[in-house]
């Protein structure tokens, strides 16, 4: 009977999980890609992380750079490996080109590699190893047929030493076989690939896919890849797990009217979308959502994409709220740029650590459609599930808002995957009425719980903030016309009726 | 002027390849370069922290150092006059 494979962690985040545990344990892993893949760093980033982290010294073979390159490179991440050997956690095997060719003469082995390698590993007590890369033994040397024959002679002494090892491969091209010189035929039990593509805009896509785990289970997907200022990052499709507390007790919004329409408030660990055009009171609802955490200290978070923090705590201060006196005392966290900069999978992560880092009970975030401006749907829709499904896990009350053209409005919301992933919807809309644009707010839907179905006037108010005014009573035809009122009316129903069919499905 | 020949022979223990590099050496050095050598062999075994430093990765590994350029051959050696061309030297 097998022995289930046990796996070290990667240093890698984000690796683990799609490995389902990290690398395995004193075995040869192969990782394959073209050039520019990431293939050093990821090495480079098992090694360092292994020592830094997990205190199993390294060795690193190097075919391509020489080990001052790599050293001088890998500092931009803030990791000093020159450190690491004087303290003796890290050797370096430089196998790094010289000058000239070799004529080969008869039969030759690869005795002079392989002992190097042990004196490495001897002298550091090496418990991990990374060869970068492989490919370089075949194009050095003429006879394929020994190389290989030794590749497999190393890999088994590794084995005996119990080291594990990462062993970097060339593809010459994105959807060629795995490997140049098909280096995965005897590191054939765990070979995983890095892709670099372009994508349909023109930009360069990094992902990695493991092709094989041998005696493991492992994602199948590919998971996007980031190398950012502080290392790689990998970026698994996060599976919701279902697993999120009962709706069981309710808190404020922050604004008093609405919580009455709520009948009482949101429930915890429940999310709330609100969905209107520009100007419509989006960002003063998160504002009023995250103070009123912060004010009972409740630790808060708000992420702002549409404003600079100039602007928003300015915005904050003309409606009498300071938020650097929250901030100053540690109950409310406050990011504030545009988007444009980063990858959403980075933003997952940064949001994720930081609810992670300050126990954040509230988070809102201002707006989506920043986001999905940039990002393809596929990737759009991954983040939403993605936060969702953290926060749930996190127990947080979130509140997100969402940009909608003023004609589109309610058909829009209802179509759109944002209204299965949320749990309760509002509406901000303007509404011409008498000659004058009035401000209408509407709960769509409240999950677990009625809400006040009533069509409210809102106002801004600049003491106050978000004001609801009453009912528009004695009022037809709202949304110019009579034909437009009685559409929404039907798209509520519609709404309504598919929150309810998918409640009874078990789907979120 | 007699020139010297500087070489360094690198081995694995015992292995076939390396008994037989050592013999078709020690036959080059004594017909071809008669006396005017200095060779060291080196056992990657017994001393890694040279083969470090020579970049060796292949065993055999000849490597002529003096007279200049340096010349690398791998492999058993069992060809003489590739040996030879490998080193610089021609065969009257």
């Amino acid at each position: 009977m097998e022995k289930k494979l046990s796996k070290i962690p990667s240093g890698i985040p984000g690796f683990d999980e799609i490995s389902h545990g990290g690398v395995p344990k004193g075995r040869a892993t192969l990782v394959s890609g073209a050039s520019g893949s990431g293939k050093t760093v990821l090495s480079v980033q098992f090694l360092y992380k292994g020592v830094s982290d997990f205190k199993e010294n390294a060795v690193f073979v190097t075919f391509e750079e020489t080990p001052e390159d790599i050293s001088r490179n890998i500092k931009s991440f803030g990791w000093n490996i020159e450190k690491l050997t004087r303290e003796k956690k890290w050797a370096f095997v430089d196998a790094s080109p010289d000058e000239g060719d070799n004529v080969e003469v008869g039969q030759y082995d690869l005795g002079g590699f392989l002992a190097r390698i042990e004196y490495a590993i001897e002298k550091v007590g090496a418990k991990r190893i990374a060869i970068d890369s492989v490919s370089a033994l075949f194009t050095n040397f003429q006879s394929s047929g020994i190389i290989r024959r030794e590749l497999y002679r190393i890999i088994r002494r590794l084995k005996e030493l119990n080291v594990t090892c990462l062993m970097t491969a060339e593809r010459p091209t994105e959807d060629g076989g795995v490997s140049r010189y098909g280096v995965e035929e005897f590191v054939s039990d765990n070979v995983v690939l890095l892709h670099n593509r372009l994508n349909l805009r023109g930009e360069r896509e990094r992902t990695v896919e493991i092709l094989k785990f041998r005696g493991s289970g492992h994602d199948s997907e590919e998971a996007p890849l980031i190398v950012s200022n502080i290392g790689m990052n990998m970026y698994p499709r996060p599976k919701p797990k279902l697993c999120g507390k009962g709706f069981t007790e309710k808190i404020s919004t922050g604004v008093e009217g609405l919580d009455d329409m709520f009948f009482g408030g949101v429930y915890r660990n429940s999310t709330t979308l609100v969905s209107g055009a520009s100007g419509t009171g989006k960002t003063v609802s998160t504002l009023h959502f995250v103070i009123e955490g912060a004010s009972k200290k409740e630790k808060s978070l708000l992420i702002e994409f549409e404003e600079s923090p100039d602007q928003l705590c300015r915005n904050a201060s003309s409606f009498g709220w300071d938020l650097k006196k929250y901030v100053d005392e540690g109950s409310l966290q406050l990011i504030a740029h545009y988007p444009e900069d980063l990858k959403s999978e980075q933003y997952l992560k940064i949001i994720q650590d930081l609810v992670l880092k300050n126990s954040a009970k509230r988070v809102a975030l201002d707006s989506l459609s920043a986001l999905e401006r940039i990002y393809s749907e596929e990737k759009f829709r991954s983040f939403v599930i993605g936060l969702n499904a953290f926060l749930k896990i996190q127990n947080v009350t979130s509140l997100l808002t969402n940009t909608t053209s003023q004609l589109l409005g309610l058909s829009q919301i209802t179509e759109t995957h944002l209204s299965t992933v949320t749990d309760n919807i509002i509406i901000l809309k303007y509404v011409e009425l008498g000659g004058k644009m009035r401000r209408l707010l509407s709960v769509l839907k409240q999950r677990g719980s009625m809400h006040n179905k009533e069509l409210m006037e809102y106002q801004i108010d600049p003491k106050k903030g978000l004001d609801i005014l009453g009912p528009f009573k004695g009022v037809e035809n709202l949304l110019s016309g009579s034909a437009r009122r009685v559409e929404i009316r039907f798209d509520e129903e519609a709404a309504e009726t598919e929150f309810l069919k998918e409640s009874s499905e078990g789907r979120i | 002027m007699t020139t010297k020949y500087v070489l360094k022979l690198y081995v694995t223990g015992q292995t076939s390849s390396s008994q037989k590099a050592i013999k078709n050496l020690e036959n080059i050095i004594k017909h071809e370069l008669r006396g005017l050598y200095q060779l060291k062999v080196i056992d990657v075994l017994k001393e890694p922290r040279l083969a470090e430093e020579d970049k060796i990765l292949a065993t055999p590994t000849l490597t002529k150092i003096l007279p200049r350029p340096i010349r690398r051959i791998i492999g058993d050696l069992s060809d003489k006059e590739s040996v030879l061309l490998g080193l610089d030297l021609t065969v009257e």
